[in-house]
């Protein structure tokens, strides 16, 4: 059981924009598809529910070829960025189509029963003789997952669903998502967002597309922890990993990548691995705090901008010419040009190879001593 | 730059204008603004948030003139402008969408409002130059407006406003919307910098919690058409004026439960949270009913049983990367709790929970009392 992809290609005009993309997902899993907008993301997903046809490659269901089957025939259930819901008809007509167009038809009962179990899921029972008109655009977006939901489709595909809803919302329909989901006995959910948060609160797996390649495919925890490529790691953080270059020098009897007279990490430990003279190192922005611990090393820079993003505070420094940006718990007041040390660990970066942007190193692997 | 007043102003769209609002017309359902006051410093970075159909929009307008309000006045540095047309009061605006003249250069677009003004050609040369130094422009201003990407039209729409040197104020308008998300970045920076370099007051319109907490430093928050709070962003996180601004402001939004003022301490379902003599006589003339608000952030929960603590189960959980977000049950009430990653919770688990009341907030109806 599952979905297969098996070399897509997909050119619009003269631009390839999926280029001989394959994996597979399980029975049972929930898989998201991130990448920034205009990475191919939504046209995969077509594919793969057969909305859009690929150039070249095969897509499987259970081990079926279902390349040439129309949509009609595949039995997925599909919900949109831009939701689509019919204008005529009430709530509860909407979500009671997908189930008279089963054959056989279930009994008037049966329908009734299900769009109301549903619609209680989504918490819209309330509104079932409304019209979508007369409902909110997060009620809206509602209905159309619940309408995708109702007929208990194998295969359920979504592009950007929480996209276009502010914020409280998204958060709030992001954790009803991981309960509904996580009923679900059979079959399995691919979702596509550019929203790191969403990969990291709903899939069990992450394929990260980047110029039209799959870059990494593999358990969520797998690619969070160890992204294969820079690109991988620079994205799939929340806020976006730190990363600057750094030269490989001798000094006081140490093996340093180093950025600045401040910036730089001992890296005895990888010395037969290190080859080159310049490399690239990745560090998440909440290691980078404002309350050291032993051993950390101070950075010092100054203040470019302070975002509020939810409950914390991400401070954007300037260090030297090196552009870093440090997560803080809590809304904290920064002024722009003030000068400000943070303080890093020494066991907690990314090295990558700076011409293949490949991961080489993490740090914690091999602690400082050891 | 001015500082901008707004002094007892009510509006209603069916309502000609007239000094003061009879008093029987206060509580009349058509108004959309009501006896609203605020103050705007010269040169301070101010945001209005709040949901759409809360009257941001009205406020704009009056302010720029667009809109006479039905009651109350309007001043500039103290000088009532109620009356004066649009085209007097020096208002700068930058709307979601951009508004550039898209047939001619960055150039003359900057320009226009100078020539306009009868300014001499060279010192206005001198100026355009100046300010497109200042946002980045300088390499596309012989290039046609209609050329440039959506961000640096915005910024042209900025530098229009900051050209002139009688500009009273620059308002914005959701400028964001419409910017790709790899430029958000750089633009909100930009707006951020330009305002503080040259101390322009500001006034930045948006539903969005993020915007309006990372430009100002003075943040309105409204619904329905009243002021709900008015604080810096570290205040209306950690000292929201009502359980609305506790949930609105943050991620995960304040918990929020109902509870009863009893001899042993706040009753909240099954459980008694102690109080300290200061704490019970600060609320006890209000009560005996009272909403608890305590951020996820400061919910403490421990693996095993503790003083003070009281059972809950870990009905879901989810990995933010940075920490974990554990929604919490017991008897039906359902709490949000925010914990590093490193915890050993897991989904179905017991924990044992604890509300430090150094951060708890007690509201009662939509006030909070301590």
């Amino acid at each position: 059981m599952g979905i297969r992809a098996e070399h897509l290609s997909k050119s619009f005009e003269s631009r390839k924009v999926l280029d001989d993309i394959s994996f597979e997902i399980k029975d049972g899993e929930f898989v998201t598809l991130l990448a920034p907008t205009g990475e191919g993301k939504t046209t995969l997903l077509r594919i793969l529910a057969g909305i859009e046809r690929p150039d070249h490659g095969r897509v499987y269901y259970n081990d079926e070829d279902v390349t040439d089957w129309p949509v009609q025939k595949r039995q997925i259930a599909m919900v949109f960025q831009w939701f689509v819901n019919y204008p005529s008809m009430t709530v509860f007509e909407n979500m009671a189509t997908p189930l008279e167009a089963l054959r056989p038809k279930p009994s008037k009962n049966e329908i009734a029963q299900r769009v109301q179990n549903m619609a209680q899921l989504l918490k819209i029972d309330g509104l079932m003789q409304q019209f979508p008109s007369q409902i909110s655009g997060g009620q809206q977006q509602r209905l159309a997952i619940a309408r995708a939901l109702v007929k208990n489709s194998d295969f359920i595909f979504l592009d950007e669903p929480l996209t276009n809803l502010d914020y409280k919302l998204q958060e709030e329909l992001r954790v009803e998502l991981k309960n509904i989901f996580a009923r679900k006995e059979h079959g399995a959910v691919v979702f596509a967002t550019p929203q790191p948060i969403e990969a990291l609160t709903l899939s069990t797996s992450v394929g990260f597309l980047n110029g039209g390649k799959l870059l990494q495919f593999g358990p969520m925890q797998e690619v969070y922890h160890r992204p294969a490529f820079m690109e991988v790691a620079a994205y799939f953080s929340h806020p976006s990993m730190n990363i600057f270059e750094v030269r490989k020098v001798m000094e006081n009897g140490h093996l340093w990548l180093k950025a600045s007279d401040q910036l730089k990490l001992r890296v005895n430990r990888f010395r037969e691995m290190l080859h080159a003279d310049a490399y690239m190192v990745g560090i998440r922005a909440h290691r980078l705090v404002t309350v050291p611990e032993n051993e950390m090393i101070p950075v010092t820079g100054t203040v470019v901008l302070r975002e509020v993003v939810g409950s914390d505070t991400e401070l954007h420094l300037d260090h030297q010419g090196v552009p870093l940006v440090a997560l803080l718990e809590g809304v904290e007041e920064y002024r722009i040009g003030d000068s400000v040390t943070v303080y890093l660990h020494p066991d907690r970066f990314f090295i990558f190879d700076k011409a293949s942007h490949r991961l080489l190193a993490r740090a914690e692997d091999r602690r400082n001593g050891t | 730059m001015a500082t901008i007043e707004l002094k007892k102003i009510s509006h209603s769209y069916q309502m000609e204008r007239c000094g003061e609002l009879p008093e029987n017309s206060r509580l009349d359902a058509q108004f959309v603004i009501r006896d609203l006051d605020l103050t705007w410093e010269k040169g301070s970075a101010n945001a209005l948030l709040g949901p759409s159909g809360c009257g941001k929009t009205t406020i704009l307008n009056m302010i720029s003139g667009l809109l006479k309000p039905t009651a109350g006045h309007i001043l500039y540095d103290g000088r009532d402008v109620t009356d004066e047309p649009p085209e007097k009061r020096h208002i700068a605006q930058v709307f979601q969408f951009p508004v550039v003249y898209d047939t001619i250069s960055v150039y003359r677009n900057l320009a226009f409002p100078l020539k306009n003004a009868g300014v001499p050609k060279a010192d206005i040369k001198r100026k355009v130059q100046q300010v497109a130094e200042i946002l980045d422009l300088t390499h596309v201003l012989e290039k046609s407006a209609g050329r440039i990407s959506q961000a640096e039209k915005q910024k042209v729409s900025l530098g229009r406003g900051i050209i002139r040197e009688d500009t009273v104020a620059i308002l914005f308008d959701e400028p964001l919307t419409v910017i790709d998300p790899k430029e958000k970045y750089v633009l909100r920076r930009k707006i951020r910098e330009v305002q503080k370099e040259l101390a322009i007051t500001t006034i930045y319109v948006t539903h969005d919690q993020h915007e309006a907490l990372t430009f100002a430093d003075q943040v309105t928050v409204m619904a329905n058409g009243r002021v709900v709070q008015t604080g810096t962003p570290a205040e209306l996180h950690s000292e929201p004026a009502s359980p609305f601004i506790g949930y609105f402001i943050g991620s995960p939004g304040m918990n929020l439960l109902d509870c009863t003022l009893e001899d042993g301490g706040l009753s909240c379902g099954d459980f008694m949270m102690p109080l300290s003599p200061k704490l019970r006589k600060a609320i006890s003339a209000h009560g005996p009913a009272f909403k608890l608000g305590l951020r996820p952030e400061f919910v403490q929960v421990s693996l095993e049983a503790k003083p003070g603590f009281t059972p809950w189960t870990v009905s879901l959980m989810e990995n933010v990367g940075v920490h974990l977000i554990l929604t919490l049950s017991s008897n039906g009430i359902k709490i949000k709790s925010r914990i590093p990653t490193q915890e050993r919770v897991s989904a179905g688990g017991r924990v044992w929970v604890g509300f430090p009341e150094a951060h708890v907030k007690i509201f009662k109806d939509e006030t909070r009392v301590y």
